[in-house]
């Protein structure tokens, strides 16, 4: 009877499997070589994996994850001839860049045949005059790290402002003594650094441009006071600061050397990764301080998305659809604790806590003019030297500005 | 061959003298997403018929080299001006540095090893270069990578040096991470010179170090006279290769310190292309760090050539 009973069930199996295996991209009909090109974290190697089992004979998926993937996308979709790949994983960030060029293909019609199939929900529409440019997946932000049971032991808050943060990140060097360094941020040469400023900007109530112009106004009273914030967080961090980057301040937490800091909530999971950290169960999550009371939090909201180019050689609609089958609800279950997924069938876990409470305080959503990236680049060169003490904050800011406009006015940003 | 030399280097020269941008208009745009919707001022490229962005590109002469240069009249005040160091006199002064640093070291370690391993069995031979030769073979990214794992917080070598007291930040301070960079740029580059001076020393004449012995001359007296002016070729071949190599530094800068206290030459270019977007400047950088090269290979260029050709 038993021995039956499991022929049966492995008659079933093998008739079976291929066809649930098939089930996930089946509906695809098309051919094509399709690459796609994406930056590196683990939410989306979760999703190149996606894509990547929707090849078959006459389809071929390939993902191509690079932590240069902005540069190499950018090159990619400006080429006269066909673009070599016929998607792209970006933030909002490289899409402002992108969409200003002209190069991002219009998806309205493909977000609207396939949205039934693949549930596409409206937020995850990225539109720009109501055309869709973009499809979002997750949302990122960075947001207070903290470790819960230092706090606890020393009947600590968690932190509101940078003052408060200080405030705390004094008490801790003093009380406990397996913490030499309490505070761990992003503070490396170029975006790190850079992006830290931008939010401390706009949170002592700054502005990088002025009104409806690509003219810098980051070189302000508001970008001394930011940098100026900076600067009174390095007694509190370790002296290679200006060397850290987001892998170095998450090992740092990981290795239980840190108490708190700014990073980005797309790290957050790898604190419970019980192979690379000692501090597993032990850190929480809230939102970004304020440069001050009264001020803005100091973080900005950003969202990963995929795009098309303009300048793709390969079918739109199989694209289109490979895309979609790696986006969707199955995925958001299976690597739910992976990143803030955009769906709403997303279930916030505690990773997920600290982006919550930074879009609930009020975070601006990240600057998406395209010649913000310019800027960025110019202010993340010469920073360090401020923050090294070799510059004043003024001197590095102008520099940055005349800099920035150089590069702006090369680009026809400013005329 | 010249042609392949040639053609790249004239388009890269051609380039230089351009600056092509995009025909763009002011736009007020709704931008909706995930985090809701809201008004954008922003440009975007006009378009042509068949959908493209349109794009002027005019001859701007050598615009690009001046401003690289720190030659041009900008609008930087002047406190800015006379405290901001130029960024390409800063790069090409880190680079030189480097260069100078680790080509001695590269050589005498190098030969120090290839004279060490001569002295070795044939079996612990095989076993020292396989060994030695990894450092080589790792890709640059990789090893940097895996030097600035051991260096950083929490590092390896951070760990050993405190347990005899001694703590250092290596990417704390322009001093140590500069000389980390030196580390690393003498532990990558070692490999290759004492795999070729340990090549040179198989062929050492050994009728002439014998009658050097008969002569009664010393075992420091055979290598001076005897060994190291066989070696001289080789040598020079090295530190060639090695000063072309070094003058490209760029993996180290990138991953050990991600250019903080450190530039060079090739890392300002990444950096123009990268960060700047604008392949035109960073074709005017590649010019000036090829003329750079040009004047730092003369001299060794001269030298071979006159050993080719049998001129004292």
């Amino acid at each position: 009877m038993n021995a039956t009973f499991l022929r049966a069930g492995l008659v079933v199996w093998l008739i079976a499997a291929p066809l649930v295996a098939q089930a996930k991209c089946g509906l695809i009909s098309g051919k094509g070589e399709i690459n796609v090109i994406s930056n590196a974290f683990s939410a989306l190697n979760d999703l190149a994996k996606e894509m990547e089992s929707c090849s078959r004979p006459g389809l071929k998926v390939t993902v191509k994850i690079t932590p240069e993937a902005r540069v190499e996308t950018e090159r990619a979709f400006a080429t006269a001839s066909a673009s070599p790949f016929a998607a792209a994983v970006v933030s909002m960030g490289t899409f402002s860049g992108l969409y200003s060029r002209g190069q991002l293909q219009n998806m309205t019609d493909l977000a609207k045949k396939y949205r039934s199939r693949y549930n596409i929900e409206e937020s995850m529409l990225v539109r720009v005059d109501g055309e869709v440019m973009a499809i979002a997946f997750m949302k990122n932000t960075q947001n207070l790290f903290y470790r819960k049971d230092i706090f606890d032991k020393h009947n600590l808050k968690v932190p509101v402002t940078y003052a408060e943060m200080l405030a705390t990140a004094a008490t801790i060097k003093s009380k406990e003594s397996s913490i030499d360094f309490p505070i761990a941020q992003t503070f490396a040469k170029g975006f790190d650094s850079a992006t830290e400023f931008v939010n401390l900007l706009a949170s002592h109530g700054g502005r990088m441009f002025k009104a409806g112009s690509a003219r810098p106004e980051f070189n302000s009273d508001a970008g001394i006071q930011a940098i100026e914030t900076m600067r009174a967080l390095l007694p509190f961090m370790t002296p290679n600061a200006l060397a850290s980057n987001s892998d170095d301040v998450m090992n740092q937490f990981q290795q239980g050397k840190a108490a708190m800091g700014v990073l980005w909530a797309s790290r957050a999971e790898r604190m419970d990764d019980p192979r690379a950290s000692k501090v597993v169960g032990k850190m929480e999550f809230a939102a970004a301080p304020k440069a001050n009371a009264s001020g803005r939090v100091a973080a900005h909201l950003w969202w990963d998305g995929v795009v098309m180019p303009k300048n793709s050689g390969q079918d739109r609609d199989v694209v289109f659809q490979v895309l979609m089958e790696a986006l969707d609800e199955e995925t958001t279950r299976a690597a739910n604790d992976r990143a803030i997924w955009v769906r709403s069938i997303y279930q916030p876990t505690r990773f997920g806590a600290g982006v919550t409470a930074t879009a609930q305080a009020g975070a601006p959503i990240w600057p998406t003019e395209p010649f913000f990236g310019l800027a960025h680049g110019e202010i993340g060169k010469v920073l360090p030297e401020a923050l090294a003490g070799k510059l004043t904050p003024k001197t590095a800011l102008d520099t940055a500005a005349a800099a920035y406009e150089k590069s702006a006015a090369d680009h026809g940003f400013i005329r | 061959m010249l042609l392949l030399m040639a053609v790249p280097l004239a388009m890269t020269f051609y380039f230089s003298l351009q600056q092509c941008a995009l025909d763009l208009e002011l736009v007020t745009v709704t931008q909706t997403g995930p985090f809701g919707s809201q008004a954008v001022v922003t440009q975007r490229a006009r378009q042509d018929a068949n959908g493209k962005p349109i794009e002027r590109c005019e001859f701007i002469g050598f615009r690009h080299y001046e401003r690289i240069l720190g030659l041009d009249n900008d609008t930087t005040t002047s406190a800015a001006k006379n405290e901001a160091p130029n960024e390409f006199f800063a790069a090409l002064k880190f680079t030189l540095t480097y260069i100078i640093s680790t080509a001695p070291l590269v050589l005498a370690i190098g030969l120090l090893l290839a004279l060490g391993v001569q002295r070795l069995s044939t079996r612990w031979r095989a076993v020292f270069i396989t060994s030695a030769l990894l450092p080589f073979i790792v890709t640059p990214v990789v090893a940097a990578l895996s030097i600035k794992w051991l260096f950083r917080d929490n590092g390896l070598i951070p760990f050993l040096l405190s347990k005899i007291g001694v703590q250092v930040f290596w990417m704390a301070e322009a001093w140590s991470a500069q000389l980390l960079i030196v580390l690393y740029g003498v532990w990558h580059s070692v490999p290759f010179a004492f795999i070729v001076l340990f090549a040179g020393l198989q062929s050492v004449p050994q009728d002439s170090l014998e009658a050097a012995t008969i002569d009664g001359a010393s075992k420091w007296q055979r290598f001076i006279y005897v060994t190291l002016p066989h070696l001289a070729p080789l040598v020079v071949f090295v530190l060639l290769i090695h000063v072309m190599d070094a003058y490209r530094v760029f993996e180290p800068i990138v991953v050990l310190t991600q250019g903080a206290f450190t530039t060079s030459v090739q890392y300002l270019t990444y950096f123009v292309l990268l960060q700047e977007n604008n392949p035109f400047k960073a074709s005017a950088a590649s010019v000036l760090t090829m003329a750079g090269i040009a004047v730092l290979l003369v001299p060794l260029l001269i030298k071979t050539y006159r050993e080719q050709r049998g001129i004292a």
